[in-house]
């Protein structure tokens, strides 16, 4: 009796699991397709979400980050074509999870490899960025992004030169981004705020190397500087334009034409500015 | 006195760790504890984070299930099952039995934490062998801090399960409030300082009355918000002693007021 009970039950098992299969397969490859047909996840505001979170905030941030790489990780999979849409998503997405945690760090490289590079959203990447150098106040990473996204997207050397002179200050950072900073600013037209940086930043350092490479840039800067203040001068003496930089030694403007310490040769560009023709480069031994 | 109220706690303490569901709390906390170990190289810098967030939340969680089922149980099984007669005729007064149940309560959720902790070192120090380049951030004492900190957490939320206790008749009800009292303590701080805000105040009808309302319930409700240190422990956040030492007096002041007071409550309490 018990043997036919028990062989009644395998039975039922065996016509059950099947079934079971078809449903658990069929299941998985309809949520697959709803995921694709989503236009863009649902995302709760940060204000509710933190609430919500019940005082695990960091690991929903860690969460809502996992989600969003899925996300996108999902559109590249199946080849879709990622929309505005999708990247307004993207972008309110990081902005909930760095309320969530301010200091995660990931979701601001995350902004600055996609936000920029794919989506061409400069400014929005740049204002996530700022809000995580707002916390991560001591991590360089930050402010030398948004001064990469203004030097090399927004062709705003300015703007890029004072965060990578920012980037420069914080402690961890490459050695050479006080010289980057430098030549950015000599770029963006702000020789002297250039030279000021680098006088700075000579008085911070105590590496011997590191003080010859800043020294000999000061130098190069402080020179480019003087021949445009002379040539602004000169400007705006004679009412004209130089021929030649010889000019302003022939005109009493400059006793004689400062030497690039780089080797490289003085230029005038269309603008008026001065450059070298070393782009403030050391040249290679 | 003392050493009937610590008698007791041991007695409570013993009671609460044979109770197999221990056992199925700790299984919970090792699989969140595997799982941190699965998924941190899902993540692209910030793994010790990730990891910290993790361990952390396990260890938080472990507590809240001991304490919300366990503690509970143990809190309210001598009341449930008529057997507080039997422990009242020995010679303990009624507040040396709420105290030295409190005591047990603590003894047990610090018995459970202290090895969901240690599990918690090993997947930390294992995750931090595994990726040694981006732990940049943590800090162990930070991270100990944090979790004394939950610890607390928890002690004050067995003084509210104690506390509901004395007032309740049955478990279910000091379950009910204890984890009403939970969530609106958790999320009390964030609403509170949202309708504080001058652009919350202009966007919300009648706001003012609502922040009444919380303010009021913030002296009635702990804070549970103030002891959450995660966030620092997971990126290593320089701590102020200011912010420890206040944390730690309001804690256990609010403890101490509870427990005097179901002390109260529980002397003037009839039992059928």
């Amino acid at each position: 009796m018990s043997e036919r009970f028990d062989s009644k039950w395998w039975l039922l098992i065996l016509l059950v699991l099947p079934v079971y299969v078809f449903f658990q397969l069929g299941s998985w490859e309809q949520r697959g397709r709803l995921r694709c047909e989503q236009t863009v996840g649902f995302l709760v505001p940060s204000q509710y979400s933190r609430v919500l979170a019940c005082g695990y905030k960091g690991l929903l941030a860690d969460f809502q980050f996992l989600r969003i790489l899925t996300f996108f990780g999902d559109r590249s999979t199946n080849q879709q074509p990622v929309t505005a849409q999708d990247w307004d998503y993207f972008r309110d997405s990081i902005d909930v999870i760095t309320d969530l945690d301010p200091y995660f760090y990931d979701p601001y490289v995350l902004t600055e490899g996609f936000m920029t590079w794919e989506a061409g959203r400069y400014q929005e990447a740049n204002a996530l960025l700022a809000k995580g150098a707002q916390y991560r106040h001591n991590d360089w990473r930050l402010p030398y992004f948004i001064g990469f996204n203004n030097f090399f997207f927004l062709k705003d050397y300015a703007a890029g030169a004072e965060y990578i002179m920012v980037a420069s200050r914080l402690p961890g950072s490459p050695g050479y981004l006080p010289t980057l900073a430098a030549r950015l600013a000599y770029y963006g037209g702000k020789s002297q705020t250039a030279v000021l940086f680098l006088k700075q930043m000579l008085a911070e350092n105590n590496d011997d190397r590191m003080k010859a490479r800043l020294q000999m840039r000061l130098q190069a800067l402080e020179n480019a500087a003087q021949i445009e203040e002379a040539l602004q001068q000169f400007r705006n003496d004679k009412k004209r334009d130089i021929s030649a930089l010889s000019d302003l030694v022939t005109a009493g403007y400059l006793d004689n034409l400062p030497e690039d310490p780089y080797g490289g040769e003085w230029g005038v560009l269309e603008n008026g500015r001065v450059f070298s023709t070393s782009k403030f480069v050391e040249p290679k031994k | 006195m003392m050493q009937r109220v610590w008698a007791l706690a041991l007695v409570t303490c013993k009671e609460g760790i044979r109770d197999r569901s221990l056992y199925g709390i700790f299984l919970f906390a090792l699989f969140v504890l595997g799982l941190n170990i699965a998924v941190a190289g899902f993540f692209m810098r910030d793994l010790g984070k990730v990891t910290v967030d993790m361990n952390l939340a396990a260890l938080s969680f472990a507590g809240l299930l001991l304490v919300f089922f366990i503690c509970i149980n143990l809190m309210a099984k001598d009341i449930d099952k008529k057997t507080i007669h039997l422990v009242l005729s020995k010679p303990f007064s009624r507040a040396e039995y709420i105290w030295g149940k409190y005591f047990g309560l603590l003894l047990v959720v610090l018995f459970a934490q202290v090895i969901v902790l240690l599990f918690s070192c090993g997947t930390v120090a294992y995750v931090h062998g595994m990726y040694p380049n981006y732990f940049a951030g943590f800090h162990w004492p930070v991270f100990f801090i944090a979790a004394f900190f939950i610890y607390l957490q928890q002690a004050l939320l067995c003084a509210i399960v104690v506390f509901f206790s004395s007032i309740t008749s049955t478990s279910f009800i000091t379950l009910i409030f204890s984890i009403a009292s939970y969530i609106v303590g958790v999320s009390l701080e964030e609403v509170v300082f949202y309708l504080r805000t001058q652009a919350a105040s202009q966007d919300v009808v009648a706001s003012l009355q609502l922040q009444r309302t919380l303010e009021t319930v913030s002296w009635l409700v702990p804070n549970f918000a103030a002891f959450d240190f995660k966030i620092e422990a997971a990126h290593g956040l320089a701590l102020e002693w200011s912010r420890l030492a206040m944390t730690c007096g309001y804690g256990i002041s609010y403890i101490i007021v509870l427990l005097v007071l179901a002390s109260i409550i529980f002397k003037r309490r009839e039992f059928n």
